[in-house]
C-alpha cells in the first residue's frame, strides 16, 4: 500500500467516524464539533485529489462560514454541559431508515453506471481557468447559474435587512 | 528502500520537526521581545535578571509552564477542553505551508496559497470557541463569544485587503506575488490604494490575533482571561505560544504581499542598486521585513487604549469594510488601466 | 455634509493614533528617560525623593535635645491613632513644675505617612524620613517610642 493510499484511507475514516459520532452523541456541542472535523476530512480529500481550490473553497464556506454559525446558534440557545434527552425510538428508526435509502440510491447510482476513461485532458483546476469556466458564456460556462445564486443570495441578504429593522414606533 | 512512500514519509517528519522547532524559537524570541518593547514604551527596563540582560526569561517562563499541572476543571467538557489549544496549535502549523521563507525556500508551493491562508485562518476561531465553551465557565463562554464576532468580522476586511494585492498581481500563488515585486514592492508601486489596504489589513489582522487594543477575547480587566481562563499549565501555553506564532504568520503574510517577501528592496531598473541590494541574503529581508511588522502591532498594543465591543464592530462594519470595498473599486481601476509602476 | 464629516472622522482619528505612536516610539528609542530604581542592586547610591514620607521621627539636635513640648497637637490630628504622647511633670531649677514628655509612643504599623501630625506640630518637633525599609519579624518591634533616652526638650521652648 502505497504513502498515498494510506494518508486517503485516513482521511476517509476521519470523515466517516465523524460522520457517524455527530448524530450519536447527545451533546449538541460536541455534534457540531465532530460534524466540522467531517467536513475537514472532506477538505483533506480534496486536497488529496489536488483541487486545492475546492479544498479551501470547502474549508472558507462549511467550516469558517457554515460550522461557526452552527455553533454561535448553540452558544446563543443551549446551556453548557447540558446532554440532550433520548430521541424517542420511532424517530430513531425513521433516521436510520431515511439514511440507508439516501445510501441504497447512492450505491445504486454508482454500481450502475459505467465509468468510462476519457482521452480529453484535465482541465488544470487554477484560479484563472475556474473563473473563466464559472462566468464563461460558451458551451461549458456558467454564468447564467452564477447570476441566478447571486441574486438568491441578494434575495436572502435582503430579506435578513427587512427583518432586522426595527420597526417604526406607531403614532399613537 | 527509496520508494515514494519512504521519500514522502521522511519529508513528512523532517518537514514536522523543522515547524516544531520554528514555533520553540518564534514563541521564545518573540515573548521576550514583546515583553522588552513593552518595558521600553512604557519608560521600563524590562526583563533583565535571568541570563545576559534577562535574555533567558522566556526560556525559565516555559520551563515553569512545563512543570506545572494542567488542571481540567469539573463540570468541563473534558474531551473538548484538551483539544482546543491541539486545534490552536495545528492550525498555526498548517498556516505555515505556503509561507516563502526564502528564494525558493518553502514547504508546499500550491497555485492558491493566499485563499489557503484565508481559508485555513478562519479554522482559528472554532479552537476558541471550542475552549470558551468547554470550560464550562461564564467568562471563557462570553470570550469566546466575543472573539467570534471579532473574527468572524474582521476577517472581511482582512480578506478585502489581501484581495486588492491579488488584482494588482493576478495570482494567488504566493511566489507569483513575490515575483511581481521584483521592480519594486506593491506599497511603492500600487500608489495611495495600497497604503490604505496595507493599514487595513494590519489592523485587521491585530484584531483577526485577539491583540490588545482589540483583545476582547481575553479582556483581562474584565473577564479574568477570556477564553483561556480554566487553562493551565502546558494547555494554557499552546494557546499563548498559538497566539504569537499567529501574530508572526500574520506578519508574514503582510511582509509578502505588501513589502515583497524575502524580495530585496529593488527600484525599478537601477540595476547597478538592485544589484547591490541582492547581496543581503533573502532570508534576512524575510525575517527583517516580518519582524519590523510585528513591531509595529507591538507597538499598538502598547500604545492604543482597548476599544469596547460596539466600537470594535462598529470600527470594522462602519469604517474598515466600506473603506476597503471602495479601495478595492479604486485599485481594480489601477490595474486594468495599468496605471501602477 | 454626513460623508465630510466622515472623512474628517477618520482623519483625526488616525491623526489622534499618529500622536499617540509618536510619544510612545520616543520613549521606545530614548532610554535614558528610564525611571526604573533597581532597588537591591543600587541601595548603597539610593536617593530618595524629598517629599518621600516613611515614617515620623522627632528631630534630635546634638546636645540630644528635642522641641516637643507634649501638647499633644499631634495626637489630637491622627486620625488613626498612631501617636500616644505620655507627659511627666519636671521639677524645673526655680522649683516650678512643668509638663513635658515621658514617651512619644509612635505606631508605624498603623500609620498611613498622612503628614497631618507635622502640620499640626506648633514647634516643628516632628518630621517625616526618607526610610522605608520597615520590615521586622515582630508586629512589637514597629511600636516605636520616638524620643531618646535622656533626651530632653531644648530651652526657650514653650
Amino acid at each position: 500500500m502505497s504513502g498515498s493510499t494510506i494518508i486517503f484511507y485516513l482521511l476517509a475514516a476521519i470523515t466517516l467516524v465523524s460522520a457517524v459520532l455527530a448524530v450519536t452523541t447527545r451533546m449538541i456541542f460536541r455534534a457540531a464539533i465532530y460534524l466540522l472535523f467531517s467536513l475537514i476530512g472532506i477538505a483533506g480529500i480534496y486536497f488529496w485529489l489536488n483541487y486545492e481550490f475546492i479544498a479551501a473553497v470547502q474549508i472558507v464556506v462549511y467550516v469558517g462560514g457554515i460550522v461557526v454559525l452552527i455553533i454561535f446558534s448553540i452558544f446563543l440557545t443551549q446551556q453548557a454541559g447540558e446532554q440532550l434527552p433520548k430521541q424517542k425510538m420511532g424517530r430513531q428508526l425513521f433516521s436510520a431508515l431515511a439514511a440507508f435509502c439516501g445510501l441504497a440510491l447512492v450505491m445504486l447510482q454508482l454500481a450502475q453506471h459505467e465509468f468510462t476513461g476519457t482521452g480529453n485532458k484535465a482541465v488544470e483546476p487554477t484560479v484563472a481557468n475556474i473563473g473563466y469556466q464559472m462566468l464563461g458564456v460558451d458551451d461549458n460556462g456558467y454564468a447564467l447559474p452564477f447570476e441566478v445564486v447571486s441574486i438568491l443570495l441578494l434575495a436572502a441578504l435582503i430579506g435578513c435587512i427587512v427583518i432586522a429593522l426595527k420597526s417604526k414606533p406607531e403614532k399613537a | 528502500m527509496f520508494n515514494p512512500t519512504w521519500a514522502m514519509t521522511i519529508e513528512m517528519v523532517i518537514a514536522g520537526v523543522s515547524v516544531i522547532g520554528l514555533f520553540a524559537a518564534l514563541g521564545l524570541v518573540l515573548v521576550l521581545m514583546e515583553r522588552r518593547v513593552a518595558a521600553w514604551m512604557q519608560i521600563r527596563l524590562g526583563p533583565n535578571r535571568v541570563g545576559p540582560k534577562g535574555m533567558l526569561q522566556s526560556l525559565a517562563d516555559t520551563v515553569k509552564l512545563l512543570v506545572k499541572e494542567g488542571m481540567t476543571p469539573d463540570g468541563s467538557d473534558k474531551f473538548l477542553f484538551n483539544l482546543a489549544p491541539y486545534i490552536a496549535m495545528m492550525v498555526a502549523m498548517l498556516l505555515m505551508a505556503p509561507i516563502a521563507f526564502a528564494k525558493d525556500f518553502r514547504l508546499w508551493d500550491m497555485n492558491i496559497g493566499v485563499l489557503y491562508i484565508t481559508a485555513i485562518s478562519s479554522i482559528m476561531v472554532i479552537s476558541i470557541l471550542m475552549a470558551g465553551w468547554a470550560s464550562n465557565n461564564k467568562y471563557s463562554l462570553m470570550g469566546a463569544m466575543r472573539s467570534g464576532a471579532q473574527i468572524v468580522s474582521y476577517e472581511l476586511s482582512a480578506g478585502l485587503s489581501i484581495l486588492t494585492i491579488v488584482v494588482l498581481t493576478g495570482s494567488l500563488n504566493i511566489t507569483d506575488i513575490i515575483n511581481a515585486q521584483a521592480d519594486g514592492w506593491w506599497i511603492f508601486k500600487g500608489h495611495i490604494p495600497v497604503l490604505i489596504s496595507f493599514v487595513i489589513f494590519i489592523i485587521a489582522v491585530t484584531a483577526e490575533t485577539n491583540r490588545a487594543p482589540f483583545d476582547l477575547a481575553e479582556a483581562e480587566s474584565e473577564l479574568t482571561a477570556g477564553f483561556h481562563t480554566e487553562y493551565s499549565g502546558m494547555k494554557f501555553a499552546l494557546f499563548f505560544l498559538a497566539e504569537y506564532i499567529n501574530v508572526f504568520i500574520v506578519c508574514a503574510i503582510g511582509a509578502t504581499l505588501f513589502l515583497g517577501g524575502w524580495m530585496p528592496f529593488h527600484i525599478g531598473n537601477w540595476e547597478a542598486f538592485n544589484h547591490v541590494m541582492d547581496y543581503i541574503p533573502s532570508s534576512i529581508w524575510f525575517f527583517g521585513k516580518t519582524f519590523f511588522l510585528i513591531f509595529v502591532i507591538m507597538w499598538f498594543r502598547w500604545t492604543f487604549p482597548r476599544l469596547r465591543i460596539d466600537q470594535l464592530l462598529n470600527l470594522e462594519w462602519k469604517y474598515l469594510l466600506p473603506i476597503s470595498m471602495f479601495n478595492l473599486l479604486l485599485v481594480t481601476a489601477i490595474a486594468i488601466l495599468k496605471w501602477h509602476f | 455634509m454626513f460623508i465630510v464629516k466622515y472623512i474628517k472622522d477618520i482623519f483625526s482619528g488616525i491623526k489622534s493614533l499618529l500622536v499617540g505612536m509618536r510619544r510612545t516610539g520616543y520613549y521606545f528609542t530614548h532610554h535614558k528617560e528610564i525611571i526604573t530604581e533597581q532597588y537591591p542592586d543600587n541601595r548603597d547610591t539610593l536617593v530618595m525623593a524629598d517629599r518621600f514620607k516613611g515614617e515620623v521621627v522627632l528631630i534630635h539636635d546634638e546636645h540630644n535635645e528635642h522641641a516637643c513640648t507634649g501638647c499633644t497637637a499631634c495626637e489630637l490630628a491622627c486620625p488613626n491613632a498612631t501617636i500616644k504622647i505620655v507627659t511627666k511633670f519636671d521639677i524645673t531649677p526655680e522649683g516650678k513644675k512643668k509638663k513635658a514628655i515621658d514617651k512619644f509612643v509612635y505606631h508605624l504599623e498603623l500609620c498611613t505617612m498622612c503628614n497631618l501630625c507635622i502640620v499640626a506640630c506648633p514647634t516643628d518637633a516632628i518630621k517625616m524620613a526618607q526610610t522605608f525599609e520597615h520590615s521586622v519579624y515582630d508586629r512589637a518591634e514597629l511600636t516605636k517610642i520616638l524620643n531618646k533616652p535622656g533626651s530632653k526638650i531644648r530651652e526657650g521652648i514653650e
